[in-house]
């Protein structure tokens, strides 16, 4: 039931060679392919069949899920509504991701509009992997959107990659943190050729003691653009630091603007950007031992992103 | 078993009213012998770091010629001179995102395995084992980054090997061990060692030291005939009291 070219995609987006063990639910061109549950990991589908709901029991310990999304019908944009609950003091990873096969001139999309809620001292491991293949000529479109809420002590770890092929993308993470939770989000973002992508960040730090620290990598390769806007505003006694960098190839071009918002005295607030080329020194050094030009950048950015 | 024949290395400097040029390296020549220790030193702007990025190729030679085993490399790129077994420690080595310890060791080695690049960490001894999945960058400490640089370019397993101030950085505790490190790779693989330095624990330990000066060479030979010269020149106010980071100036 799984074709190749599926296995192709889930093994990208997903790292899947094969269904997963545990908790999943493949989506297939706009339509449930396979679910299964746990004992403690519910999978429902939305009243009115527009996503899922995922629900984890309170206390699940090491138990993961996976959603992928593949894509693979001309002229599909598939717009899907995913929420995850997650219980008291569980511990979970939830993999979700995208992969589009573009084999004709017609566009094909994908927008999933994620949003989680994170109860009192749980943690969730959230990794997304969008990409697209395909030999059409067809735009690919992949617009996701993260919405977090962690209550006290809940702590998130978001791993976001757009890995390539992608034409055009509207990147939205939003989070509200609570008293003494934890986030940590980095967003790898590949673009080439035409492509471009908008990634807009906003994240409140509404409780006391909470922390959050967003990552941004990107890599523009030929005439590609990205766009990156992060803001953490905090609204208690908190901490944040956004630290975006962007290494420009070829004539990638790129506008990077974290803002910070300290609406309460005890905040603290830090950024750090950098848009540039590789490095010489870097270059230099791993040509020092022995890489070739290209080697030398192809490590560079695999670091970088990874 | 390298050579340097009338080496130039020559900059545009619109301050100067005759050519509008200047040599950096001002017709060096010098053969250094397989299996043997060298200090370059001198006073800052000499010259030295010219010379010996000119060696690895990462400065190209404005005339003369780069020998190393015989053949002609001033033309080789960095990446062909690193395969033909010279290696090159950065005074100020690059900081990465991304890229580890481990990562570093093995595109130097070409070992993957976690068993033998242990052993190579072991062996080499400057960095504990847990900075091997240390990220190479800017959360490293000076000191840090210089014991992975070192440690990488003796896992390369070089002939040559050129250390630029190795010990930058470096607590006066390791620099001993460092000396007895690089001169233990000598007496074990014969490889040609080359350190620019000021420490008077590198020009002793060296077999030959190299006095550069305005881009000239002007000295070769022993440490104790040095001495005077090295006063002159006031390479290294050369005197016993310097201790600490404060006073490691007066060995610059």
């Amino acid at each position: 039931m799984l074709d190749a070219l599926d296995k192709t995609l889930l093994k990208t987006v997903a790292e899947l060679e094969d269904l997963p063990k545990g908790a999943y639910n493949i989506r297939k061109n706009g339509k449930l392919l396979r679910r299964q549950q746990s004992a403690n990991i519910n999978i429902e589908t939305n009243e009115d069949g527009t996503g899922i709901i995922v629900t984890i029991k309170p206390g699940t310990k090491n138990e993961s899920v996976h959603i992928p999304v593949i894509l693979s019908q001309a002229g599909l944009y598939d717009v899907v509504y995913n929420a995850f609950i997650i219980g008291e003091d569980a511990e979970v990873t939830i993999v979700a991701g995208c992969g589009i096969h573009c084999g004709t001139s017609a566009p094909e999309g994908h927008a999933g509009i994620h949003e989680f809620r994170v109860g009192r001292n749980a943690k969730v491991t959230y990794v997304e992997k969008h990409y697209a293949m395909g030999e059409g000529t067809g735009k690919r479109t992949l617009n996701p959107t993260t919405k977090i809420f962690l209550e006290q002590g809940a702590s998130a770890d978001m791993e976001l990659t757009q890995i390539g092929g992608v034409d055009e993308a509207n990147r939205i993470n939003e989070a509200e943190l609570g008293p003494d939770s934890l986030l940590l989000v980095t967003e790898r973002v590949l673009t080439d050729g035409e492509q471009t992508a908008v990634s807009n960040n906003s994240i409140i730090l509404q409780g006391a003691g909470s922390r959050a620290n967003m990552i941004s990598r990107s890599v523009m390769k030929g005439n590609s653009n990205q766009i990156f806007y992060a803001t953490i505003e905090a609204l208690n006694k908190s901490f944040g630091h956004i630290e975006c960098d962007a290494i420009i190839m070829d004539n990638g071009t790129n506008e990077t603007m974290p803002s910070l918002k300290a609406k309460h005295p005890d905040a603290e607030l830090t950024h750090e950007a950098s848009i540039g080329k590789i490095a010489s020194d870097q270059l230099t050094k791993l040509m020092s031992l022995g890489l070739t030009y290209d080697q030398a950048v192809n490590r560079i950015i695999q670091g970088f992103l990874r | 078993m390298l050579e340097l024949k009338d080496l130039y290395f020559t900059v545009p400097d619109s301050s100067i009213g005759n050519s509008g040029e200047r040599n950096i390296i001002d017709g060096l020549n010098f053969q250094f012998e397989k299996g043997k220790f060298y200090a370059i030193t001198g006073p800052n702007g000499s010259g030295k770091t010219t010379l010996a990025k000119l060696i690895m190729g990462i400065n190209p030679v404005s005339s003369g010629a780069v020998l190393y085993e015989g053949k002609e490399i001033s033309d080789l790129s960095i990446t062909e001179r690193a395969k033909l077994g010279i290696a090159y420690s950065f005074q100020q080595p690059a900081r990465f995102k991304g890229i580890t310890f481990r990562d570093l060791l093995s595109i130097a080695t070409g070992i993957e395995e976690e068993k033998k690049l242990l052993e190579i960490v072991s062996h080499v001894g400057i960095c504990p084992l847990s900075f091997l999945d240390k990220e190479v960058d800017a959360k490293l400490s000076g000191g840090e980054i210089k014991k992975i640089e070192l440690a990488i370019t003796i896992a390369a397993g070089p002939k040559l090997a050129i250390y630029d101030e190795p010990d930058t950085g470096i607590d006066l505790w390791t620099i001993g061990p460092m000396v007895q490190l690089l001169k233990k790779e000598l007496a074990d693989h014969f490889t040609t060692t080359i350190v620019v330095s000021h420490n008077r624990v590198f020009l002793e330990a060296a077999d030959v030291i190299l006095i550069l000066d305005k881009g000239h060479l002007v000295y070769t030979g022993n440490l104790t005939d040095a001495l005077p010269l090295l006063t002159d020149l006031s390479v290294c106010t050369y005197h016993d009291s310097c201790e600490g980071e404060e006073n490691a100036g007066c060995f610059r």
